[in-house]
């Protein structure tokens, strides 16, 4: 039932001329210079979508700022100039890869930190801690003079705790 | 002290990827920043719906500007319209209201206007040149230029009567901020 609603409401849409009609695009320019207009056209953000490409959105939006891109690299501009003359309109936010700079580096390399420091806690759980340690470890703020294993005896929810791992 | 050493890092990690979350999830992802706000107004050339001389906007220096750009596909611009239509008439005397066509056909174009009224110049933006220049991100948007050429902002969506007089006003008033005055200099 819905298909059928979604499909009479595009199809009614389309009779009625609410879309945007396609324009053509301007040319590709020379392979090499063509290249290079696809590989800046990937890493920019269509004005008008949600996280599509210039280079992969086929909306109309899209091909005007291919052919921008396009007028650009064929002024001789440079990419870090393209890159910008986008940059200046939109922020950021037109980039799909935010710039490896100041905080961004975080976004960056934030999780392979992460990563790394959670693979560092694994390795140091692994290692058999000495007995007083892992005491330590657990009890609030031990005082050295009192003898770890004594309180550990004495504590009868230890013992009890004792008893059930020994089972 | 040690060992609070490394839960500290952590918690620090921690924070600082919730605070990169948070930006991310505290704005909405359907706006598109704009950057041009205080930067002179890009140049252009466009030749008129109804035909005659190509207009820049070197011609219209000296006087505040509104553009609207808008298509006849957008449902939105319907609603809209007449609201332009009224400032066209009612503030036409404190600001220069122009119209242009995103990405539609002359005809649609036309159609469009026949329907709802034409009271202000309405132009073609061939290959939606001037958009990308200015940093259009949809229909319907309209744009505030001052008098010196400068872009004092944009309006996002349909606009209403309230706000179209008091960015109008604003267009009329010196700046306040340093930008404009800075981006004056040549």
């Amino acid at each position: 039932m819905n298909a059928v609603l979604v499909s009479l409401t595009l199809a009614l849409s389309l009779a009625t001329g609410q879309f945007a009609p396609q324009q053509a695009a301007s040319d590709p320019l020379a392979p090499a210079q063509e290249a290079r207009v696809q590989q800046l056209a990937k890493k920019l953000r269509c004005a008008v979508c949600q996280g599509l490409s210039v280079a992969d959105s086929p909306s109309s939006m899209a091909r005007a700022q291919l052919d921008k891109v396009r007028e650009l690299v064929s002024d001789g501009k440079t990419d870090t100039e393209i890159v910008d003359y986008f940059v200046a309109r939109y922020g950021e936010w037109v980039l799909l890869e935010p710039r490896a700079e100041g905080f961004n580096w975080f976004v960056w390399l934030g999780p392979v930190a992460l990563v790394l420091g959670g693979l560092f806690v694994i390795m140091k759980q692994r290692q058999p801690l000495p007995e007083g340690a892992a005491s330590a470890e657990a009890a609030p703020v031990p005082s050295p003079s009192t003898p770890a294993p004594s309180t550990d005896d004495a504590d009868p929810y230890l013992q009890a705790v004792r008893r059930e791992l020994e089972r | 002290m040690k060992r609070w050493r490394l839960p500290l890092v952590f918690a620090a990690v921690g924070a600082a990827l919730l605070f990169v979350l948070f930006q991310g999830f505290g704005r909405d992802p359907h706006e598109v920043p704009f950057m041009l706000k205080g930067a002179p107004a890009p140049d252009f050339t466009l030749k008129p719906l109804d035909g005659g001389d190509p207009v820049k906007l070197a011609d219209l220096k000296g006087r505040p500007v509104v553009i609207n750009f808008w298509a006849s596909w957008c449902g939105p611009c319907k609603y809209e319209h007449p609201v332009l239509e009224w400032g066209a008439r009612e503030l036409g005397a404190q600001a220069v209201f122009m119209g242009v066509v995103f990405e539609d056909t002359e005809p649609n174009a036309l159609d469009f206007l026949r329907r709802m009224g034409a009271s202000f110049p309405q132009m073609m933006d061939t290959r939606s040149r001037m958009a990308v220049d200015y940093g259009v991100a949809g229909v319907p948007e309209t744009y505030f230029i001052d008098a010196q050429g400068i872009i004092r902002g944009k309006h996002v969506g349909p606009i209403d009567p309230k706000t179209l007089t008091a960015r109008v006003k604003e267009l009329t008033q010196p700046v306040a901020g340093p930008t404009a005055e800075a981006a004056r200099q040549p």
